[in-house]
C-alpha cells in the first residue's frame, strides 16, 4: 500500500550553500548549512516565511543543530570545532552565552539534546560518547570510550534511558543512560553509519548508511527486527512519524523515502533532486495531518504532507 | 617509497611536529619583540640556529627508516641585529624574513617550495641557495621535517598536446611528441608559442594520472578535439633531501608551470576573444586538491606581490568532486573512497578559516562546499578511482567536458 504526500511549499534557497541539518520545534524549523547564518522559518503558514536569520553563527558553517521539545533551546555545531548554545523566548532566537562558555572544551561532532534540553549527547571524532548537563553548568556526567571509530551520528531516546551512536567503521553502540553500561554493540554493519534515530516509543532503534538498508533493532533485546532495502545511494538521515507508525529517508542521490514500520515496506519516494539530502524531519503532528521536510545540496527546505483524501 | 609509511603514522606526528614548529616561531618571534622594546643599548634581538653538519656518512634509522647524517653534534649559532657585521644583519633579516612566511604557509595551510620562497625577494636572499640553507637548518634545529612547516621541493612542469615554443626562432619545446617528457621552461617575454587550434586546456594534479593520459594519447582523441595536458612532477632533486617527504607527489605547480598556463589563456582569447579556450583542473577530491586548483586559479600566499601575473580566473572544476565517485552510474565500484587523516580534517578547517577564496562572500562557494562535504562524509577519493569506470578515465573526462562547455 502506498500513501502519498504532496509538494506543500518550500523555503527557496534558504541558504547559499548545502543546508547540512534541520531541526523543528512545534512551530518554526531551524536550517543549518555551510553559510555562517542559521535560518529559522516559520510552519505555521504555509508559505514558511523567514521569521530570523542568526547571521554570523558559525563563520565556517555549520553541521548538526539539534533543538528540544518545547522549542525553548537549542545546540549548534561548527565546522571550525566549536559548539553553540541558543535559547528561544516568544519565538525569537538568542544566543545562550553562559552555556556556550560552559561548553567551550567540548570537542564532538554529532550531537542530540534530551527532549527536557538539559542534556547534551555528544560523540567525537575519536569515537567517544559524552553527556553533558546544561543545568549544571555544563558538568561532563557521561564518558563512555569506544573503538576509536569516528563517531558520525548520535541519538538520545525519547524516554531518555538511551543513548545510541553510529560509527564509521560499521559499529553501533547503545549505552543504558542510568546505568553508563553499554548493554548492546550492534553487529551486522561494516560500511560507515550516518544515521541512528530511536521511534518515539524508544522501543526501536533505525541505522542507516553506506550500505544503503536501514536496520531496525529491538532495543531490550538487541535483536534485528527487520531490514529495509530500496535506497540506492548512501543513506544520510532518518527521522520517526511522531507515532511511530513512518519512517522518514533521505540518500545522497536526492531521494526521501516514507517506510510503514506495519508492513516493514517503502509506502512514498520522493525524487525531486538528484542531489544529496543531508536532513529530513518530520514536524510536529498538528491536527490536520503529518507533514514532513527536507534539505540538502538544492539548498531549499522542502515541506511535504499526507494527502488527506478531502 | 616511504611515503605509505609515513601517511600510516602522520596523524599523531604532525600534532607535536605542527606544535614544535609553532611553538618555535612564537617563542623567537616573542623574544625578537622583547628585545626590541628594551632600549637599544641593552636590547639585543637574535635568532639562534643548528646548522647541519657536513656529514660525509650516512646510515638508516633502524626506528625511522630515514637516511641520517653520522656525525659530531652540530653546533649552534646566535645571529643578532645589528650584530658584529653586516654579514651578520643580512643573516639575521633572512632568517626572520623566511620565518614570516613558513609563519603565514602554515596559518594558511598552502604548500611552498623553497623556489617560491627565494622568489619572494630575490634581491634580499640573493641566491637560491641561501634560502634553501635556511630552510634546512630551521627543520633541523627544530628537530622536525622541513615538509612540517609546508615547504617543500620544487616540482617541475611537464607538457604535452599541441604546443611547440620557439626561442629566438629556433623550436626549443615541441609538445606534439609525447614520447619523452616535455619539462616546462622559464618563459621570456619574447618566446613565441604556437597552440595550433587547440579546443582545450586540462591541468591535472598527478603526475602518474598525465603519464596516462599522454600514453593512452588523449590529448589528440579526446571527443572535444585536441588539446594540451599540463602536470608538475615532483622529483626530488637534491638527494640529501631523500628523507620521507609526506607532500612528495603533489603537484603544487611552481611559478615556471603557473607562468605557462597563464600565457596560454592569453594566447587564445587574443586569437579568439569571443570564444576563449576552455581550461579545465583535474584534481583529488581532497583539501590538497582544491588547494593545487586555487593555486593555479589565484596564486600562492608566497607570491602576492607577483599572483597577478600568473592567474587563471578561467578555470574550471573538472573534478574529482566526491559525487563523481559515490553516484556515477559508469561507476563499477565505489569502494576506493578514502577517509580523512587528521590532517586532512585540519587543513580543510585551516583552508576555510584563512582563505578569503573560500569564504561565503567569495569567488568559490563550490569549492566551499566541496571541502565541507569531505568534512560531513569524512571522505575523500583520488583521481585514481576514475580508472576503473565503464570508458576509463579518458571517457570520463569526454562526458564532464561536455557537460562544462
Amino acid at each position: 500500500m502506498s500513501r502519498q504526500y504532496l509538494a506543500w511549499g518550500s523555503a527557496d534557497n534558504a541558504h547559499t550553500v548545502d543546508i547540512f541539518s534541520l531541526a523543528v520545534t512545534d512551530k518554526q524549523i531551524l536550517s543549518a548549512s555551510g553559510a555562517p547564518s542559521l535560518k529559522v522559518h516559520s510552519t505555521t503558514e504555509t508559505d514558511f516565511p523567514l521569521v530570523q536569520s542568526i547571521d554570523g553563527a558559525h563563520t565556517l558553517g555549520c553541521h548538526h543543530v539539534v533543538t528540544d521539545f518545547k522549542g525553548a533551546r537549542a545546540v549548534t555545531a561548527g565546522f571550525a570545532g566549536e559548539l553553540k548554545v541558543w535559547s528561544c523566548e516568544d519565538g525569537y532566537w538568542a544566543a545562550d552565552q553562559i552555556a556556550t562558555a560552559n561548553l567551550a572544551n567540548v570537542k564532538v561532532w554529532a550531537i542530540a539534546l534530551s527532549g527536557d534540553g538539559q542534556y547534551l549527547a555528544g560523540v567525537s571524532q575519536d569515537g567517544r560518547v559524552g553527556v553533558w548537563d546544561l543545568s549544571a553548568d555544563g558538568t561532563q556526567i557521561r564518558d563512555h570510550e569506544t573503538k576509536g571509530s569516528f563517531g558520525t551520528c548520535i541519538d538520545l531516546s525519547p524516554d531518555g534511558r538511551f543513548i545510541a551512536s553510529g560509527h564509521e567503521n560499521g559499529a553501533v553502540y547503545i549505552f543504558n543512560t542510568e546505568t553508563g553500561r553499554m548493554p548492546f554493540s550492534l553487529s551486522g554493519i561494516v560500511k560507515p553509519v550516518r544515521a541512528v534515530a530511536f521511534s518515539p516509543g524508544s522501543k526501536i532503534l533505525a541505522v542507516a548508511g553506506d550500505s544503503k538498508v536501514i536496520v531496525l533493532y529491538d532495543t531490550s533485546s538487541g535483536e534485528q527486527i527487520a531490514n529495509l532495502s530500496g535506497h540506492s545511494a548512501w543513506v544520510l538521515s532518518l527521522s520517526w512519524s511522531s507515532t511511530g507508525e513512518y519512517l522518514l529517508s533521505s540518500s545522497f542521490d536526492g531521494k526521501v523515502k516514507v517506510w510503514s514500520i506495519d508492513s516493514k515496506s517503502c509506502v512514498a519516494t520522493h525524487s525531486e533532486t538528484e542531489k544529496a539530502v543531508w536532513s529530513v524531519k518530520w514536524l510536529p503532528k498538528n491536527a490536520k495531518s503529518e507533514a514532513f521536510a527536507t534539505a540538502g545540496a538544492n539548498r531549499s527546505v522542502a515541506f511535504y504532507r499526507e494527502a488527506t483524501g478531502g | 617509497m616511504a611515503l605509505s609509511y609515513r601517511a600510516a603514522t602522520a596523524s599523531s606526528a604532525e600534532v607535536t611536529e605542527e606544535a614544535s614548529v609553532r611553538a618555535y616561531i612564537d617563542n623567537t618571534l616573542c623574544a625578537l619583540f622583547h628585545e626590541l622594546s628594551l632600549p637599544p643599548a641593552v636590547g639585543r634581538p637574535s635568532v639562534t640556529l643548528r646548522r647541519r653538519t657536513n656529514a660525509t656518512s650516512y646510515r638508516i634509522n633502524s626506528v625511522t627508516g630515514a637516511l641520517e647524517a653520522v656525525g659530531p653534534e652540530a653546533p649552534y649559532r646566535t645571529y643578532s641585529w645589528p650584530g658584529s657585521s653586516a654579514s651578520e644583519a643580512w643573516r639575521f633579516t633572512v632568517i626572520i624574513r623566511i620565518l614570516a612566511v613558513i609563519d603565514e604557509a602554515m596559518r594558511t595551510g598552502q604548500m611552498i617550495s623553497k623556489r617560491d620562497i627565494y622568489y619572494i625577494d630575490p634581491a634580499c636572499f640573493r641566491s637560491q641557495s641561501v634560502v634553501d640553507g635556511v630552510v634546512d637548518d630551521l627543520a633541523y634545529t627544530i628537530g622536525v621535517e622541513r615538509a612540517a612547516f609546508n615547504v617543500e621541493a620544487a616540482g617541475k612542469g611537464l607538457i604535452t598536446g599541441s604546443f611547440i615554443l620557439r626561442q629566438e626562432s629556433q623550436v626549443v619545446l615541441d609538445a606534439r611528441s609525447s614520447s619523452q617528457d616535455n619539462l616546462i621552461p622559464r618563459l621570456q617575454d619574447e618566446d613565441e608559442i604556437d597552440i595550433f587550434g587547440t579546443r582545450w586546456i586540462l591541468v591535472v594534479e598527478k603526475e602518474a594520472v598525465f603519464h596516462r593520459l599522454v600514453r593512452n594519447n588523449y590529448h589528440t582523441t579526446a571527443l572535444a578535439g585536441k588539446g594540451i595536458i599540463v602536470t608538475v612532477s615532483l622529483i626530488v632533486i637534491n638527494h640529501l633531501e631523500n628523507v620521507v617527504n609526506k607532500n612528495q607527489g603533489k603537484g603544487y605547480p611552481d611559478l615556471n608551470t603557473r607562468a605557462l598556463v597563464h600565457r596560454l589563456v592569453i594566447i587564445s582569447s587574443a586569437e579568439n576573444p569571443r570564444r576563449p579556450l576552455p581550461i579545465y583542473a583535474l584534481v583529488d577530491g581532497d583539501p590538497d586538491g582544491i588547494a593545487i586548483m586555487s593555486t593555479y586559479k589565484y596564486g600562492s600566499v608566497a607570491h602576492f606581490h607577483e599572483n597577478a601575473r600568473f592567474v587563471v580566473p578561467g578555470l574550471q572544476y573538472l573534478g574529482l568532486r566526491i559525487s563523481d565517485a559515490a553516484m556515477n552510474p559508469h561507476m563499477l565500484t565505489n569502494a576506493n573512497l578514502l577517509t580523512l587523516t587528521a590532517r586532512d580534517r585540519r587543513k580543510v578547517a585551516s583552508m576555510l578559516h584563512n582563505s578569503p577564496i573560500l569564504g561565503v562572500d567569495g569567488p568559490e562557494l563550490e569549492w566551499r562546499v566541496e571541502l565541507q562535504r569531505m568534512l560531513m562524509l569524512n571522505m575523500k577519493a583520488e583521481i585514481e578511482i576514475l580508472y576503473e569506470q565503464d570508458g576509463g578515465l579518458e571517457g570520463w573526462i569526454d562526458r564532464k567536458m561536455f557537460r562544462q562547455v
